[in-house]
């Protein structure tokens, strides 16, 4: 889906400009069918240099922020203010690989799970018996030495948890491997018959990888003594993937 | 027109600053200089006074007399039992949403109280340029919430001013910083003042100033310090004298007075005494030795309360302590030699102390206001929401929509719809916080929504939550099947209604023209009053004695006629009556050895001759 150019508000110029008209200079709405990528002059690819796109944010920053239409017209005190708050999203959700990644899912209208409530098929033995040692530590209050099971149970958790922090970063190689084979078919013009296996391959690992960083969560607070009473499992809007638009 | 100015209104004192062909100046007020102490006072004769000249009735009308209102601003009685515990506030009723203060017959709002601090430094200002001020930049703790932003804002309109930001304040000081040092990296920005404490973290780079994190304490500052001292010396009063004086106010200001002055000393020396004079009939004397190490000791749980901030700043920044390359101090506190061993222990490094913690904030203000101005185009504020915001959920529990730390401006957008066939309006409930429950969180107000009726789950409504460049929430809904601009009615949890600021505003102008009135005549009154001496002195003295029968004739009837208009209101009547005696007693001045009275006579203020 092509963004259309549009007409621009002020000077009626056709324009097909991202953030101001070539016309009349002043800033534009958001273009219909724009995204986060186009938002920064970006293709749609998974790796990104950082550096460059701080670059990119810094400069888009200084040219949108509210600062610099303080004695505009209040349409464009409104614009601006509108395309600051999607120009700090943006960036927010691009900088950071696993959002970047989601929003792209999003983008292509993938409505994956990636907030998966079973547990990766290859470690449900392991996680079954990482439940039940939970089950168990929440239900007696934890107390230091008073009880020699409970001391070996939490060294349990502990051993599961390190193998559980492993696998997350196992998983976060994996993607970053999607990654590069994603931006390989954009660059050789095969994405589109590699799209759909693609997508699939990324939706799942991310799900996994949540998982797995739900459940550490978890063993984190019980061993800390706390009352985990929310199923972390089924996160709606609490985990530290933001929302994109 | 002038220049848009920034302005500092702390807990303690306030500032009012400008840039001057490229660097930031603070405007000094002609009794008190940089610094108007944040004090209002009401006289008997219902003449508001601010600063300097209400610094002095803390003593002696302390009832009628409110310091440190920044820390009730945004707040309703149900959240500010420890500032009320702390200071004696004169509450009225009807605080729910905003706290009502009683000064004389006034009832006075903490805008209100503010605005009349912001009026002053509004007038030094304008004396300075010689024309209106109108626009400003006002700073705000970073930790501040939406309610107590919004009750600066309010205070600034209520002033006169038009705010155009809201800028906060560690943010400010660093613009002052990077202003002087042009450099880049990680500052840290150790905010401790009168009454609030903030933590930020920023990122400094290509004249862009981007917040990473903050964090911080809005109920944590000096004056907290102040309270263990005074306590102390209550104590030891009790068990010396076996008299409680914590009931007295004029005791405690007095005891709180020196104690700030020793608190102060103490930050050279290694020891002082604490000395005061009771305001019992004997005046008795008070003095209280105390070391440096005791005082130290004292208020340790009071500075040790800027740790976890500091530390979950740290954290949400991602960042160890040792990735700091600067710390910046700000804040009158931060002149304690504690506070900076303190700051240098969590840092591993010594602070940036080369800045007047006092002053850094109110420049900062002047730097953001000439950003707006287009004065300045190579710098950029780039800051953070302080808190959470969240939707109130079934069973009592939020939903954050926008993440403490987000750049702002910041915008989340999320789908409402309907439960009930018909239903035609929608309740949201927005929070600030960073817990999980509602009572746990600040409520900020209550949205309805205007649905058209459907059967139920059929609406869709798309609310957008933006946080603006101020820090304030604004809202807006959108029928996403129409297309249409819903209305929102809000209903704030805490502060004004715009009414009311409207009311006060007016009210303001009306007290304006009256206040000015009265000055001028209380100004004539006191120039009457010391001429009147001089010239009785002068007529007893020797050269009197030598005055020829018409000069003597013609200086009494100068004399009768200024002492009978001394009660008129008619300030100019007043003036040309002294103007008269002052021509009366021309040569008797001359004659006159006595050069206080001869210059008293001459028409100058005793206090200016030197």
């Amino acid at each position: 889906m092509e963004p259309s150019s549009s007409l621009c508000w002020n000077c009626q110029k056709r324009t097909g400009e991202e953030h101001f008209c070539t016309g009349c200079g002043k800033i534009l709405p958001q273009r219909p069918g724009t995204d986060y990528f186009k938002f920064f002059g970006l293709p749609r690819k998974l790796n990104l240099d950082l550096e460059d796109l701080e670059k990119r944010f810094y400069t888009l920053s200084r040219k949108l922020h509210p600062d610099n239409f303080h004695r505009a017209s209040p349409r464009e005190k409104l614009l601006s203010l509108d395309k600051s708050a999607v120009l700090n999203d943006a960036y927010r959700t691009l900088k950071e690989p696993l959002t970047r990644a989601e929003y792209l899912l999003s983008l292509e209208g993938q409505k994956m799970e990636v907030h998966a409530k079973q547990a990766p098929p290859e470690l449900l033995e392991e996680v079954f018996e990482l439940n039940e040692w939970l089950a168990e530590l929440k239900m007696a209050p934890p107390r230091e030495g008073q009880n020699g099971h409970l001391a070996e149970l939490r060294r349990q958790l502990e051993t599961a948890k390190t193998h559980l922090q492993q696998r997350v970063e196992a998983f976060h190689q994996e993607l970053i491997a999607i990654f590069t084979r994603w931006d390989a078919a954009v660059d050789s013009g095969n994405l589109d018959g590699q799209r759909q296996d693609l997508l699939e391959e990324l939706s799942k690992t991310l799900a996994k990888r949540n998982y797995l960083r739900n459940l550490i969560r978890d063993v984190s607070a019980a061993l800390a003594g706390q009352a985990e009473t929310r199923n972390s499992n089924v996160e709606i809007r609490n985990s530290e993937t933001a929302k994109g638009h | 027109m002038a220049p848009i100015v920034g302005i500092d209104l702390g807990t303690t004192n306030s500032l009012v600053a400008f840039m001057d062909k490229g660097l930031p100046r603070v405007i000094a007020d002609e009794d008190s200089g940089a610094l108007v102490p944040s004090i209002v006072s009401i006289n008997e004769q219902g003449q508001v006074m601010v600063g300097m000249a209400a610094l002095e009735r803390l003593i002696t009308d302390p009832r009628n007399t409110i310091f440190s209102v920044k820390r009730l601003m945004g707040k309703g009685i149900g959240d500010a039992g420890q500032e009320i515990e702390l200071f004696h506030f004169p509450v009225a009723p009807d605080s729910e949403q905003v706290i009502r203060l009683k000064l004389r017959d006034q009832v006075l709002t903490p805008p209100e109280i503010s605005a009349h601090v912001m009026r002053k430094l509004k007038a030094n200002a304008e004396k300075f340029f010689g024309e209106a001020v109108t626009q400003a930049v006002i700073t705000v703790p970073a930790y501040f919430n939406d309610a107590q932003r919004q009750a600066t804002k309010d205070a600034g309109r209520i002033a006169g001013l038009e705010v155009l930001r809201l800028v906060n304040e560690p943010t400010a000081a660093s613009l002052a910083y990077g202003l002087d040092k042009k450099k880049e990296g990680i500052v840290a920005v150790y905010d401790l003042g009168g009454g609030t404490f903030d933590i930020s973290i920023l990122k400094l780079q290509e004249g862009i100033f981007e917040v990473i994190s903050t964090n911080g304490d809005t109920h944590l500052g000096g004056d907290d310090v102040d309270a263990r001292l005074i306590a102390l010396v209550l104590t030891v009063l009790k068990q010396q004298t076996g008299v409680d004086w914590s009931d007295d106010e004029r005791a405690v200001q007095i005891v709180r007075r020196a104690v700030i002055a020793a608190k102060h000393r103490l930050s050279a020396e290694e020891g002082t005494e604490i000395t005061f004079r009771l305001p019992d009939e004997k005046r008795t004397r008070v003095e209280i030795p105390v070391t440096r190490e005791e005082f130290e000791e004292l208020v340790r749980p009071v500075i040790d309360r800027t740790v976890p901030p500091v530390r979950k700043a740290l954290e949400d920044a991602k960042l160890p302590p040792e990735g700091i390359d600067e710390v910046v101090l700000v804040g009158g506190a931060t002149r304690m030699p504690m506070v900076r061993r303190l700051v240098e222990e969590l840092f591993r490094r010594k602070p940036h102390t080369e800045l007047n913690p006092d002053e850094v904030v109110a420049l900062g203000a002047a730097v953001q206001a000439d950003i707006l101005a287009g004065g300045t185009t190579d710098m950029l504020l780039l800051d953070v929401t302080p808190l959470s915001l969240g939707i109130e959920t079934l069973g009592g529990a939020v939903a954050k929509i926008l993440h403490r730390n987000t750049t702002i401006p910041a915008s989340s957008s999320e789908m409402f719809t309907t439960f009930v066939d018909g239903q035609t309006s929608v309740e949201i409930h927005v929070l600030q916080g960073e817990r999980e429950l509602v009572k746990d969180c600040r409520s900020l107000g209550r949205l309805k929504l205007r649905v058209p009726p459907l059967p139920a789950g059929m609406a869709r409504i798309e609310v957008r939550f933006l946080i603006d460049a101020n820090g304030i929430l604004n809202v807006t809904a959108r029928d996403t099947r129409s297309g249409e601009q819903q209305s929102i009615g809000v209903k704030p949890s805490y502060g004004l209604t715009d009414e009311e600021v409207e009311r006060m505003l007016l009210e303001s102008f009306e007290h304006a023209e009256e206040d000015l009135t009265e000055r001028q005549v209380i100004e004539a009154r006191n120039e009457a009053e010391t001429i009147l001496r001089a010239t009785d002195k002068a007529l007893a003295s020797p050269a009197g004695g030598e005055l020829r029968p018409e000069e003597r004739l013609k200086i009494d009837e100068a004399l009768d006629e200024l002492k009978a208009v001394l009660d008129s209101r008619d300030y100019a009547l007043i003036r040309d009556k002294i103007g008269q005696l002052n021509q009366a007693t021309l040569r008797l001045a001359e004659t006159m050895m006595d050069s206080a009275v001869k210059t008293a006579l001459q028409g100058k203020k005793l206090d200016e001759v030197q």
